[in-house]
């Protein structure tokens, strides 16, 4: 906590004059606070301090220390992105090895790029980075605020390729069977991160395109018993009852505008059999503005309003296993916060403000 | 044995099915003015009734008092036509081409039950089939029989995992290879470059894998897939368009033979210029599944080799006793069906028993599934093809399919 807010410090030295300093505690009264696992509250109160929130309910009580913003619209926590490629889309892809699970990501990670601002200003607050999907295994995923530079995992997923784009023409395998068959042998006589998943320690991300990679990625962490989530395949949701009983997640997307409806109709397939899913936005090449349009779009299509919220906050963070940490507005959360115009599922909705670990680095704190 | 395997096709797919008022419907009864059975019967006036997947009834016509099942009139019922060389494959990713001799890759790991060639293969009345990896590696792994319909999976869809192991001669697997020129910049800079090489590599490959039953050192990944074709308890099954490629095959056979290598069962596929050694085929008991006939007869290199087959090879070689097997060989529009070969078979000459073995109990008997598919007889896997007219005629329909006892296609018009 303490390291947070020196950082903090040490970079408002730095970096332009509207990000502003919030050591002492603070509070947003809202029209509507979103408290992330579908509850909403009217006029609510979030007290935050150090960083972490206090407080949230109707009638908190707020400390006279405390400075009070009176916000207009909607508050709810910040959007977590499941995947994403920010800040280093052309330097992740390493096609020397098919194998090499001990990559880790967070070493990639450029905290000042601007495909982090942009996803801040969009009402991300955390994005998981994720190796190209490219490698058969291609290393550790990292989930990392877009603001402050705070890694909150640095060794989140282990990510498996078993789409097409994991085979070459002229560089082993050229084969579905013979990646199966490689993957086999790591697993095997497994180490490091591959030795972590097998043990359960290290959650997979397994990294399709058609529903046979799903298909094939089921089988897979069914025989070796992984924990995870699938990426990619925008049908996963015809295969629900498969995902179900393989206990997997799923990343959805990046869905966006001009989706087909069968792909949005996916979506809901996962929401009705209940298997958990968020989703994925694939910066720079997705707009980080895609993530909640995506989302909306799923609403439109019948995914219900609760559900799809969940998805891009409390669902995600769940699944990543820092569901205790953010992801959702209650007592001992990270204070990730996100000030809207209006409903966020709304289109029209803006982002007005955003607090990452307390500190408001967008909109004027008053 | 056939109750076991009633009991395992039961309780094989492990994907529960949406809900328990989706269950397509399992007992019914199909009216034809002819049955063919394929088992040396055609009964005529008669009724197969189908029940939980396997034929439970077949005789001549009579009241059926069976509440339960839904009854079907048609002209003809054939048993479900097999296909034993089909390309329903994902290309390139259906074969691990980094090495030449791949007999450990399964081509089951790499198949898409989304596509939509399964449903053509089955409207058209084909309910098995062998699908084989490609033929650009000379070993290019492990083929799988498998139902054209059935459950969305691939595994609960094989009749036989790994049923045949499969490889080419000819040109084919040497096409993508060049010789080191310069600096090599990836794998294909390698042998065979000729068909030549390609024997070569064989005949290495088999050597060295009798070898390696002494001598550890002398095993490679999927030696052991070799060690059984030379057991004879694994079929070999081996691509050779042309008349020297059929030679070579049968020829290496009888090397392993004398060596004291082993005693491979073996048959070749799209072996179209057979025609010009059947005595061969007959005194080394090959049998030969066959490319769809062509308007001229010609196959262009494109299709795999460039050779000839006139439309009466299929007579000439079963008159000769060679096992014919029929087959669409991944070929589209009317010559990819297999109910059109088989006319075109009997056009040069086939009686229609003969055609019509040479696409059910044949393959069926080559494949070793003639346990579970093949012939209309109670106990067997309840696959079905009704018709409109006399099959293979070329105005006659497949109207319906029965496939595992379900009803994959419907004959029956709709409301």
């Amino acid at each position: 906590m303490i390291v947070s807010t020196l950082l903090a410090a040490a970079l408002a030295v730095a970096v332009p004059p509207q990000r502003t300093d919030a050591p002492r505690p603070f509070a947003i009264q809202a029209d509507k606070v979103l408290l992330g696992d579908g509850r909403a509250i009217e006029n609510g109160v979030i007290l935050v301090e150090g960083g972490v929130i206090r407080a949230v309910g109707a009638g908190v009580e707020v400390p006279r220390n405390a400075s009070l913003h009176v916000h207009k619209g909607v508050a709810s926590a910040g959007m977590i992105a499941m995947h994403s490629f920010s800040g280093a889309a052309t330097g992740l892809r390493d096609s020397t090895r098919p194998v090499m699970p001990g990559v880790e990501i967070a070493l990639a990670f450029d905290p000042e790029h601007e495909d982090f601002s942009k996803a801040l200003a969009a009402g991300i607050t955390s994005v998981v980075l994720t190796p190209p999907p490219q490698s058969l295994a291609g290393g550790v995923s990292a989930l990392v605020k877009t603001s402050g530079g705070h890694i909150v995992t640095r060794n989140a997923q282990l990510s498996l390729g078993f789409s097409g784009q994991s085979l070459s023409t002229n560089k082993f395998p050229t084969s579905y069977s013979e990646a199966l068959a490689e993957l086999d042998r790591q697993f095997a006589k497994p180490t490091g991160a591959i030795a972590q998943a097998v043990s359960g320690k290290l959650p997979v991300l397994l990294e399709t395109t058609t529903r046979q990679d799903v298909q094939r990625a089921l089988a897979f962490a069914v025989k070796h018993k992984l924990s995870g989530a699938i990426n990619g395949a925008a049908w996963a949701g015809e295969l629900a009852a498969e995902i179900r009983e393989s206990k997997l997640a799923v990343v959805c997307g990046p869905l966006d505008i001009g989706e087909d409806a069968r792909s949005l109709r996916a979506v809901r397939a996962l929401a009705d059999a209940g298997i958990p899913f968020g989703f994925g936005l694939d910066a720079p090449w997705k707009d980080p503005a895609a993530l909640r349009f995506g989302a909306a779009l799923c609403v439109r299509a019948g995914l219900a309003p609760a559900a799809a919220w969940r998805g891009l906050t409390s669902g995600a963070a769940q699944i990543l296993g820092v569901g205790d940490r953010i992801g959702s507005l209650e007592r001992g959360r990270e204070a990730d916060i996100v000030l809207w115009s209006g409903d966020p599922l709304e289109l029209a909705s803006t982002v007005e403000a955003v607090y990452v670990d307390g500190v408001c680095v967008i909109g004027a704190e008053r | 044995m056939s109750l076991l395997l009633s009991a395992c096709l039961m309780t094989v797919p492990a994907i529960a099915p949406a809900s328990a008022k989706d269950e397509p419907r399992r007992r019914w009864t199909i009216f034809a003015d002819r049955i063919y059975t394929g088992a040396g019967r055609t009964v005529e006036g008669g009724m197969v009734v189908v029940n939980n997947g396997q034929i439970s009834m077949l005789s001549v016509s009579r009241n059926d008092d069976d509440a339960q099942a839904e009854t079907l009139k048609v002209f003809a019922v054939t048993p479900g036509m097999i296909d034993a060389s089909v390309r329903i494959t994902s290309g390139f990713p259906s074969v691990e081409q980094s090495r030449e001799i791949a007999p450990d890759v399964r081509v089951a790991d790499t198949l898409d039950v989304f596509a939509i060639d399964w449903s053509r293969q089955l409207r058209s009345g084909v309910t098995t089939v062998l699908v084989n990896p490609p033929d650009f590696d000379v070993i290019g792994g492990l083929g799988v029989v498998l139902k054209t319909g059935g459950p969305e999976n691939i595994a609960a869809r094989a009749v036989k995992p790994d049923a045949v192991l499969r490889g080419a001669m000819g040109r084919q697997p040497s096409d993508n290879n060049h010789p080191a020129f310069g600096r090599p910049s990836d794998f294909y800079s390698r042998r065979p470059t000729t068909r030549m090489g390609v024997e070569w590599e064989w005949r290495k490959a088999f050597y060295d894998a009798a070898a390696s039953q002494r001598d550890v050192e002398r095993g490679f990944p999927g030696s052991d897939r070799l060690v059984a074709v030379l057991k004879g308890e694994l079929t070999l099954s081996i691509q050779a368009w042309t008349t020297q490629d059929i030679r070579t095959a049968v020829f290496l056979k009888e090397e392993i033979e004398r060596e004291g290598l082993g005693t491979p069962r073996m048959f070749l596929d799209a072996a179209a210029e057979a025609w010009r050694e059947p005595q061969l085929l007959v005194r080394s008991k090959t049998a030969v599944v066959l490319p769809p006939f062509q308007a001229e007869g010609r196959f262009s290199q494109q299709d795999g080799e460039a050779s000839f087959m006139a439309w009466n090879v299929a007579k000439l070689l079963t008159d000769e006793g060679v096992l014919v097997a029929l087959s669409s060989h991944g070929a589209e529009g009317l010559e990819g069906r297999l109910g059109m070969q088989a006319g075109y078979a009997m056009r040069g000459g086939l009686t229609f028993d003969q055609a019509l073995a040479a696409v059910t109990i044949n393959p069926a008997r080559l494949l070793g599934v003639d346990s579970r598919v093949g012939t209309i007889e109670v106990g067997k896997d309840a696959d079905l093809v009704l018709w409109s007219g006399p099959p293979f005629e070329p105005a006659s329909r497949v109207v319906g399919v029965v496939l595992n006892g379900v009803l994959a296609i419907d004959p029956r018009p709709h409301e």
